[in-house]
């Protein structure tokens, strides 16, 4: 199905190794990958096998020692620092496992984070918050904090803050790794909405198993390489 | 919310550092408040003029000058006016109780110094009724509370009378008001003739003559004339302007500008070492959410941004806090001391306030700005 749909994310021949200790390890030598937009791609594999550096390259924080790393039609290996951070600003959200939302701010203001980034009115920008909150249905909790809330409620907010200035990415770094089966199951079913229904392109990393079947197809990563990939039903 | 607002929340994350810091810095702007305003105003020498120039006597500004010498000062064509001045210290009821009086000739005075005085002609004519009528400045009437028509009995210090009393009485003629705040209105003006009429010793010499130029005349240039005039005379004068001439005075006790100097920058000092301390571990604190905010786009700009925009809010709300409290000190501390928080004192402060803000910042938040997101996200 996805085939038929220009690629949107393409990495090739990305190699990246770290200086450990004063020794070289190399974590991709020379990794290969195309996701067409609109697809939902689950990212599985053990630890070190590369989940968090790929999303971190996916994400603009970390580049590609050599090897192309395009996205839409940025190529980030190219970029610079500030024009990363520009691109993030614009092009991507992202969900962290433990939601990273900033204490001090309520929950309107968490969300409304990246829109400071964007020449918007404050009522333009109050109204996209308000938008999105309704979205993940957190309507009525804009002005209340995120520690009084549960984690799966906080990673509503994480998303609602992913998703507000409207991103064609959205990555996900184990977004159900610290809630319960339940709440790991809102959050699951509010991706796959943002998927199918608004045209977003996810990249999830995750160890559960059965956050990988919410996705439209998993790719197993094993010391660097992609080994094995399935379609959802 | 504001990119401003979100630097003053991040300032309000913890509030009792941030409320000491901001105490901090309002206690070194009251100090700085405090001694900029002396320093400007009639304790200092910021309202005096550079143009009006007094000759003293070169021996020292307590030895006398003949009356005689003011009709060559007065011949020199680039004088426009001269006067001349008495002075006599002393008390009011209890010996702590200073006050300083000049005697001149009032006619004279305004028109060498009427303008920087504050006198007109009304006020002249007023004390030109009787000769035990004086003008006492504003600040000085405030301080006693005193009232035109009162009847002011002054012990002096060290000049008797004929009769060999110390105690000279004054009816009060009227106030002058001086021309701005930063006059120094804490003194009597009473009538040369009364007072040369009165003493014991000293009669016909005078402490200073006060020379007005012409427009135009660069008073440097006459200072050193009128001091050649009398430079192979009895008495050898040194001539200054106003300003030198208190500069100098000042000086006989200490360098007040050098000790006011020295303690505000040490309190500047100070606070810049504790708010940087401060601010770098607040900061280093935080590394793991600047990780956070750079990755939801924040530039390193921007994250620079934020940390000076933190550390200019606590500057802001503690220096104004200072400068506020520095204000009410000197409106409470009366007349007296002659402390004026003036504008320009004001704006400096706020440009220091800004610097300071800026120089604290500055170190955090660029070590916030360098920090890769990646070791920022290792922090937890």
């Amino acid at each position: 199905m996805t085939e038929n749909i220009a690629p949107y994310i393409v990495l090739s021949g990305v190699r990246k190794a770290y200086r450990i200790g004063g020794e070289m390890i190399s974590i991709f030598s020379g990794l290969d990958l195309t996701i067409p937009q609109g697809d939902f791609v689950a990212v599985m594999g053990p630890s070190g096998s590369g989940k968090s550096t790929l999303l971190n390259m996916l994400a603009g924080i970390d580049s590609p020692d050599s090897g192309t790393l395009r996205i839409g039609t940025s190529r980030l290996d190219q970029m610079g620092e500030a024009a990363r951070a520009a691109w993030r600003a614009h092009n991507m959200g992202i969900v962290f496992q433990f939601y990273n939302l900033l204490p001090m701010l309520s929950v309107a203001e968490n969300v409304e984070l990246p829109l400071l980034l964007k020449p918007l009115s404050r009522k333009e920008r109050r109204l996209r918050v308000d938008k999105v909150l309704d979205l993940v249905g957190l309507a009525g909790r804009a002005k209340q904090y995120p520690a009084l809330m549960s984690g799966g409620q906080q990673q509503r907010i994480g998303i609602a803050r992913a998703i507000v200035s409207d991103p064609g990415l959205l990555l996900c770094d184990e977004p159900t790794g610290d809630l319960d089966r339940k709440s790991a199951d809102e959050v699951l079913e509010m991706l796959r909405f943002l998927n199918r229904h608004l045209q977003k392109t996810i990249v999830m990393v995750t160890h559960d198993p059965q956050a990988a079947l919410y996705a439209r197809r998993t790719l197993h990563l094993d010391k660097g390489d992609f080994v094995e990939e399935k379609r959802a039903a | 919310m504001t990119f401003f607002a979100l630097a003053r929340k991040n300032a309000w994350r913890k509030p009792l550092r941030t409320v000491l810091l901001m105490v901090s810095i309002a206690v070194a702007f009251l100090i700085y408040g405090l001694t900029a305003s002396f320093l400007n105003g009639a304790q200092g020498t910021a309202g005096a003029s550079d143009d009006i120039l007094g000759v003293t006597s070169a021996g020292g500004r307590t030895q006398p000058l003949p009356m005689a010498m003011m009709p060559r000062i007065a011949a020199d064509p680039d004088v426009a006016a001269v006067g001349y001045v008495t002075r006599l210290r002393g008390f009011v009821d209890v010996e702590k109780n200073v006050v300083a009086i000049s005697a001149g000739d009032p006619d004279r005075l305004l028109a060498v110094n009427g303008k920087g005085l504050g006198l007109t002609p009304a006020l002249v004519e007023a004390i030109g009724q009787a000769r035990d009528k004086v003008l006492v400045g504003r600040a000085l009437a405030e301080a006693q509370g005193w009232r035109v028509g009162e009847r002011v009995a002054v012990t002096a210090f060290d000049m008797a009378r004929a009769d060999g009393g110390r105690d000279w009485r004054f009816e009060i003629a009227g106030i002058f008001e001086g021309e701005d705040a930063t006059t120094d209105t804490y003194f009597m003006i009473a009538r040369y003739d009364y007072v040369n009429a009165a003493r014991a010793r000293g009669k016909d010499t005078v402490d200073a003559f006060i020379v007005r130029p012409h427009a135009g005349v660069a008073p440097g240039e006459l200072a050193v004339r009128i001091d050649t005039l009398f430079a192979n005379s009895a008495t050898p004068t040194r001539t200054q302007s106003e300003k030198q001439f208190l500069e100098a005075f000042l000086r006989q006790y200490a360098d007040t500008g050098l000790i006011v100097n020295l303690v505000v920058g040490a309190a500047f000092v100070t606070l810049l070492m504790i708010v940087v301390n401060t601010m770098v571990f607040a900061v280093r604190e935080r590394t793991f959410e600047i990780g956070v905010l750079k990755t939801l786009g924040f530039s390193r700009r921007g994250i620079m941004a934020l940390i000076l925009g933190e550390t200019l809010f606590v500057f802001a709300v503690g220096g104004g806090l200072g400068l506020v409290l520095a204000k009410l000190a000197t409106l409470l501390a009366g007349p007296a001391l002659g402390l004026v928080l003036s504008l320009p004192v004001l704006a400096k402060a706020l440009a220091i306030l800004a610097a300071l803000g800026l120089a604290t910042g500055a170190l955090p938040a660029f070590n916030a700005m360098r920090t890769p997101i990646i070791k920022a996200f290792r922090t937890r």
